[in-house]
């Protein structure tokens, strides 16, 4: 009996590794949400690149001092840069944005789309795939295009660091302007960025293994005594 | 002490309650794996009304702050993660826990005399429980909430006649909108959960007046000592209580992993699409149902005509009902009955689970193909039964239980 429980348990434990594989030509990418340095640099670059036409309109400032460890201090001097009725933006508001939706459509085509859970929708890895895809196409309104995301609007908003890419005739991406970084470092700064905003998607993941791990300690104990007592109250059961 | 229990016997009968319902109430002795999930669906029901009582404390049924204000559980409420992560969660599981229930029902022939009411009841909550799953999964007003439940409702919309009017009935608008996700609420949190509430305890009921089958599908009734105790039976509690109790543990323990470590289950409990909010004039690229309804789905989908495929994933969940009178067979315990039924029940297993993959899955010509043959063994399972289960071949069955573990 307890062999058929046995099984049972492993089987359902070890279901998910078959669904660790993503799909297509997405580029893997190593979060870790335990690195707070790099989650940290992952804000400042979001903050200094993304926040003028992105919101973060579900998360709030204020979580940034317990979950990232960055001071109130610094995020009211660095993170927040809108105000709210002539006053700088309030450290428990969400993460929003002052651009005029009517005037940005009419530039981009499209309101640019909230970021709080793009790595949930379409996952980290699609991120970091699209922020190192993009390649020089003068066709373009922008000048750039996408090889993840064909034609899509947005302009190549880090190209100061990645510089500008081109297509050659085998598809490749080959560098044709240099920028502030070499490729390394601009996959490290992408790498800090997608890991905050894998955070920022699902900030519950910071405390959810560690407690997890607790709990699944506990119930094996659990489930251990309560087979101990339903053994002892069937022996006398022929 | 007993004083007291006394005093509340005269005007309460508590004491005969819980004799009658648990110390002595008598159970076969030679329950196996598949009798854990009875409790175990009472336990899921109640941890869903539960985490859903905590849930509605900070969820908003309206179309512009429905989204946000889950994310505001999320993110802000305290533990309020953990508590969305259990009721969704608890949702796919109820739907492990009650469709393997369901099948042990099959496979020891517990929807026979004199338990067919009971089946009923079990019947009508499953289509309760649908209705409730379906409804819930409209709150969260992401995508796939969003252009499920429109799918979903425009199948009313094939009946002749009234089809389109009852559709526009049920959405409250042309298309889902806040009245829809208003009225979805109400049903979700009262209506449905009431009458749950209500059929389980009828199911229950009835479950105590016939008592419980078992794996070897003997009456244990029919073989009772001098005083008028089940040779076979044993105390309800403590033994099925102590032994439930460990049920629940192994079963905690892997409904806890699934919160803590895969809450997503991969996109099978949480879909990708429903971290979008809802769009009305974005249809997402495939749009399925949670992997629960799929094996229906792929039924509905596999009839070429829009009515014919409604009808036929109606007739999937009715045919059910039937049970009791289209197997015709005395024996109920798979484990004395012939090799036809072995077949037959793992033909439809087969086909379910066939179809429930093929249902998540775009169409392509194999699978449409695939999907037909599936939902031709799914019938054929009903229709081959009543023909075969008549004269069946059965094994002889013997006078008492028997103890395989």
């Amino acid at each position: 009996m307890i062999k058929k429980y046995a099984v049972f348990t492993v089987l359902l434990l070890f279901s998910h590794l078959s669904y660790g594989a993503s799909g297509g030509d997405l580029k893997p990418v190593a979060i870790d949400l335990g690195n707070k340095a790099s989650l940290q640099r992952g804000a400042q670059i979001y903050f200094n690149n993304c926040s003028g036409c992105h919101t973060l309109q579900y998360h709030r400032y204020s979580k940034f001092v317990n979950d990232l460890g960055i001071s109130e201090d610094m995020i009211k001097s660095n993170l927040i840069l809108t105000t709210n009725k002539g006053e700088k933006t309030k450290l428990g508001s969400t993460i929003i944005n002052s651009i005029n939706h009517d005037s940005i459509k009419e530039v981009f085509g499209v309101v640019p789309p909230d970021l709080t859970l793009t790595a949930r929708s379409r996952g980290s890895e699609w991120i970091y795939t699209f922020l190192t895809s993009f390649y020089e196409d003068e066709t373009r309104p922008m000048g750039v295009n996408n090889i993840l995301y064909p034609n899509v609007n947005m302009p190549h908003v880090l190209w100061y660091k990645e510089g500008l890419k081109k297509l050659d005739e085998n598809n490749q991406l080959i560098l044709k302007v240099k920028g502030q970084l070499n490729q390394k470092e601009y996959e490290q700064e992408i790498t800090d960025l997608v890991n905050f905003l894998t955070y920022v998607a699902e900030p519950a993941q910071l405390e959810r293994y560690s407690i997890g791990f607790w709990v699944m300690l506990f119930l094996v104990f659990f489930a251990f005594i309560t087979y101990l007592l339903k053994i002892e109250y069937w022996r006398d059961i022929k | 002490m007993s004083k007291f229990i006394a005093w509340i016997d005269e005007r309460l009968p508590v004491t005969k309650f819980v004799k009658n319902h648990l110390s002595e109430y008598y159970a076969p002795k030679n329950f196996n794996f598949f009798y854990f999930f009875g409790s175990l669906a009472l336990f899921v029901f109640i941890l869903q009304i539960i985490t859903g009582i905590f849930l509605t404390i900070n969820y908003k049924p309206d179309a512009a702050s429905a989204f946000a204000s889950v994310e505001y559980i999320m993110r802000d409420v305290e533990w309020g993660w953990l508590i969305r992560y259990m009721h969704s969660t608890g949702a796919s599981f109820f739907f492990i826990v009650v469709y393997l229930h369901m099948l042990r029902a099959l496979m020891y022939g517990s929807y026979k005399k004199p338990r067919e009411l009971l089946w009923l009841f079990g019947m009508f909550i499953f289509v309760l429980l649908m209705a409730e799953a379906f409804m819930g999964y409209l709150l969260p007003w992401g995508q796939m909430s969003y252009w499920g439940a429109q799918v979903i409702i425009s199948l009313f919309g094939a009946i002749p006649l009234i089809g389109e009017s009852l559709a526009l009935w049920i959405r409250g608008d042309y298309v889902i909108s806040d009245a829809t996700l208003n009225r979805f609420f109400a049903f979700h949190v009262i209506a449905l959960p009431l009458l749950l509430f209500a059929v389980i305890y009828l199911h229950i009921a009835a479950l105590h007046t016939v008592g419980s089958n078992n794996p070897d599908g003997i009456e244990i009734k029919a073989n009772k000592n001098k005083d008028g105790v089940p040779v076979d039976g044993i105390p309800f509690h403590p033994y099925y209580t102590v032994k439930d109790i460990f049920g629940l543990a192994v079963f905690l323990t892997i409904f806890m992993f699934v919160v803590f470590f895969l809450p997503e289950f991969g996109g099978f409990f949480l879909e990708k699409d429903n971290f979008v909010p809802a769009d009305p004039l974005k249809t997402p690229e495939h749009i399925v149902p949670v992997w629960y309804f799929t094996p229906f789905y792929a039924i509905l989908r596999a009839v070429p005509d829009k009515l014919g495929g409604v009808i036929a994933m109606g007739l999937a969940i009715f045919v059910l009902f039937l049970m009791p009178w289209l197997d015709r067979c005395k024996v109920k315990s798979i484990r004395y009955r012939s090799i036809s039924y072995k077949i037959l029940l793992a033909a439809f297993i087969i086909s379910f689970i066939g179809l429930g993959y093929i249902g998540m899955k775009a169409p392509t010509p194999t699978l449409t193909v695939l999907g037909r043959l599936f939902t031709i063994v799914y019938f054929g399972f009903f229709v081959l039964l009543y023909f075969t289960s008549k004269n069946e071949k059965t094994k002889p069955v013997p006078d008492r239980v028997t103890m395989h573990d």
